[in-house]
């Protein structure tokens, strides 16, 4: 059984003056000790996926229009409130792309650490605070026993997400959200960052889901990836397998927009649609150079290329090739 | 080729204020002695991480921020020098386009205000010249006219920074600072709006300073490349020579950090030890000993000095230093 399987996930919002469709009908796996890989645009709906795997979706105005969020085998959706809360920072945890503003600025970061260890287990005082140490030390912080005592604007960019790190992991979950990790840091640092959440992985064998819009960070990263665009996955192959043979239409783009040598770069036309105001259809049709006539009718489900293969996409191009 | 802006030792020390009646108790040296050429036509790229000092080389390149000490000859003349008169002539020719597109445009203009602007204050162009003018300006970056009377929250990240940059060419200039371009935009743009730069780039044969974090943006437009750490350029040379034979360790280990595309060459180099330290309190000797893999005993006393390794490679490391 796969520790999380998303099945047929739609998560709209909905506004007075429109009903926001940031998901759509979206299938995910992810198996034990893995790293899934979320890669698309801003507004694409990778965010959106964390927050409702981890309950964060604010109902009203976010509706769960269908779909199930099975997590060991119980529906996440379903879960009562208190439920959610021995889940959520304790099998499930997450860390957000903004360790500035992520931090409660008045406590130090060892209390931060300790109230999540409070929260999920039954410690004292002082197991929290070994604990915490523990955290900060896995994370390769830097004489933890002074810097459990100090305030998140005392560490750099690259420590406070290191800290988050530690908070994360502090309750060894099974599942961790890491969203846009490296994002706001600078370059050498998100190299240390996403090692240390690789061997982090394999020592305590959690699975990660990693959302990025950064190719580099996941060829290097990922076992897996899952292509969104405006609210649907397009295409989800192991990574080998993307950066190979890429077959859909905006996974091409996307890979052929990086600037390689010289030459003129190829682009993908126009912007990404509002994902209140979709194209009928494929939601990529209206930028896409390969569109056929089915493409403006019709939405392209996601499928397997061949009955064989674990590379699926979802693309009218491909529906004459022989499918399950 | 003609040189058309020299930057020699330029310094900019910010004072910190602090204790019982606010008085001066330390300098961040942001920029520390950055000397440089751009010749005409051509893109120098600017590379580093974040409050190395690169945005504001690039402010005092322009006379947006007073410098400390140094010179920058533009066209010959000395910018720090000029008379507010005189500098207002030469204004027509430096232009810059801002990195966050959503901050850079004055909400309450239109697209043609903000596009006009300077064309009206410079050179007194006004009604429907000016609006002609702003029209084929909006085609050049690739905007349909339709937009003039749009303001900038109708458009979307790409498309302002279009405007931007609609609004840096208005007036014809020689030299652009590009304060990244492109690192608010998302990679299908981010490739729209750095094939724009260049053709206009070229059309134009226009003097550009790029500064951005992203090396392979850098690596794919500009000609010599100037890698920052700690207010000092620690490394100056071609574009090639910086990607194939680069000499100082922390462009070394810059590019290594670099994640590689291909899924199957996973060998990754030990990433750098350490955070980028503080300007407030830098390191003694040369800046990046704490952090540098081939630290030796006089890189923590020292300040190394400028090497010449080959014609157009410079190098800033005790490594080099016989």
């Amino acid at each position: 059984m796969p520790l999380l399987q998303v099945e047929d996930l739609s998560t709209f919002f909905h506004t007075e003056e429109n009903t926001v469709k940031s998901l759509r009908n979206i299938d995910l796996t992810i198996h034990k000790g893995e790293t899934l890989a979320l890669v698309g645009e801003s507004g694409c709906g990778k965010s959106v996926t964390a927050l409702s795997v981890m309950g964060l979706i604010p109902t009203p105005p976010g509706k769960f229009e269908s779909g199930r969020i099975l997590f060991r085998g119980q529906d996440l959706l379903k879960a009562s409130e208190s439920e959610m809360q021995s889940i959520r920072g304790n099998e499930i945890s997450m860390i957000f792309q903004e360790p500035m503003t992520s931090l409660n600025p008045i406590f130090t970061i060892g209390d931060q650490i300790m109230e999540a260890i409070h929260l999920h287990q039954n410690k004292t005082k002082f197991q929290a605070r070994e604990l915490a140490l523990n955290a900060l030390r896995q994370v390769a912080i830097p004489s933890p026993e002074n810097r459990i005592d100090q305030y998140p604007h005392e560490l750099s960019g690259g420590m406070k997400q290191r800290v988050m790190i530690a908070m994360a992991i502090a309750s060894q979950p099974s599942l961790l959200i890491a969203d846009e990790p490296t994002t706001a840091l600078d370059v050498t640092i998100q190299a240390q960052i996403l090692d240390l959440l690789d061997q982090l992985r394999q020592k305590i064998e959690m699975s990660i889901l990693l959302i990025t819009h950064n190719l580099g960070i996941v060829a290097q990263y990922a076992d897996r990836v899952a292509v969104m665009y405006a609210g649907k996955i397009v295409e989800l192959a192991s990574v080998e397998e993307l950066f190979a043979s890429p077959l859909h239409p905006y996974t091409l783009g996307l890979l052929n927009s990086l600037p390689k040598d010289g030459t003129k770069l190829e682009t993908i036309p126009g912007v990404v649609p509002h994902p209140a105001y979709l194209p009928k259809g494929c939601a990529f049709h209206p930028r896409c150079a390969e569109k056929v006539d089915q493409c403006t009718k019709m939405i392209p489900p996601l499928k397997p290329i061949n009955s064989k293969s674990l590379h699926q996409t979802a693309c009218w191009l491909y529906e004459t090739s022989p499918t399950v | 080729m003609n040189k058309l802006l020299t930057v020699r030792s330029l310094k900019k020390y910010f004072p910190v204020y602090g204790g019982l009646f606010s008085r001066v108790i330390g300098q961040v040296k942001a920029v520390d002695d950055v000397s440089f050429n751009i010749h005409e036509g051509e893109i120098l790229g600017l590379v580093g991480e974040s409050g190395c000092g690169k945005t504001t080389v690039g402010r005092m390149s322009l006379r947006l921020t007073q410098p400390t000490s140094g010179v920058v000859n533009f066209e010959k003349a000395n910018i720090f020098k000029l008379s507010k008169k005189e500098l207002d002539k030469l204004r027509p020719k430096m232009q810059i386009i801002f990195q966050d597109p959503y901050s850079s445009l004055n909400p309450r203009f239109t697209v043609e205000q903000i596009i006009g602007e300077a064309l009206s204050v410079h050179f007194h162009i006004n009604g429907k010249e000016l609006r002609a003018r702003v029209e084929s300006l909006m085609e050049k970056v690739g905007l349909s006219s339709m937009y003039l009377n749009r303001y900038a929250h109708e458009f979307s990240g790409g498309q302002r920074q279009r405007i931007g940059i609609a609004r840096a060419l208005a007036l014809g200039p020689r030299y652009i600072v590009c304060d990244e371009p492109v690192s608010a935009l998302d990679v299908s743009i981010q490739a729209q709006i750095i094939n724009l730069l260049q053709t206009l780039q070229q059309e134009e044969n226009l003097s550009m300073l790029f500064i951005s974090h992203d090396l392979n943006v850098v690596k794919h437009l500009s000609q010599r490349t100037a890698v920052m750490y700690l207010g000092k350029i620690v490394e100056l040379a071609s574009t090639e020579q910086i990607a194939n034979n680069s000499a100082h360790p922390y462009t070394q280990a810059l590019l290594a950090s670099k994640p590689s595309l291909d899924p199957k060459y996973r060998i990754r180099p030990q990433p750098l030890s350490g955070d980028v330290p503080s300007p407030l309190n830098p390191p003694s000797g040369c800046h990046f000993h704490p952090r540098c893999p081939k630290v030796m005993d006089r890189c923590k006393t020292e300040v190394p000095r400028q090497i010449q390794l080959e014609k157009n490679h410079q190098v800033l490391c005790h490594l080099y230093d016989e």
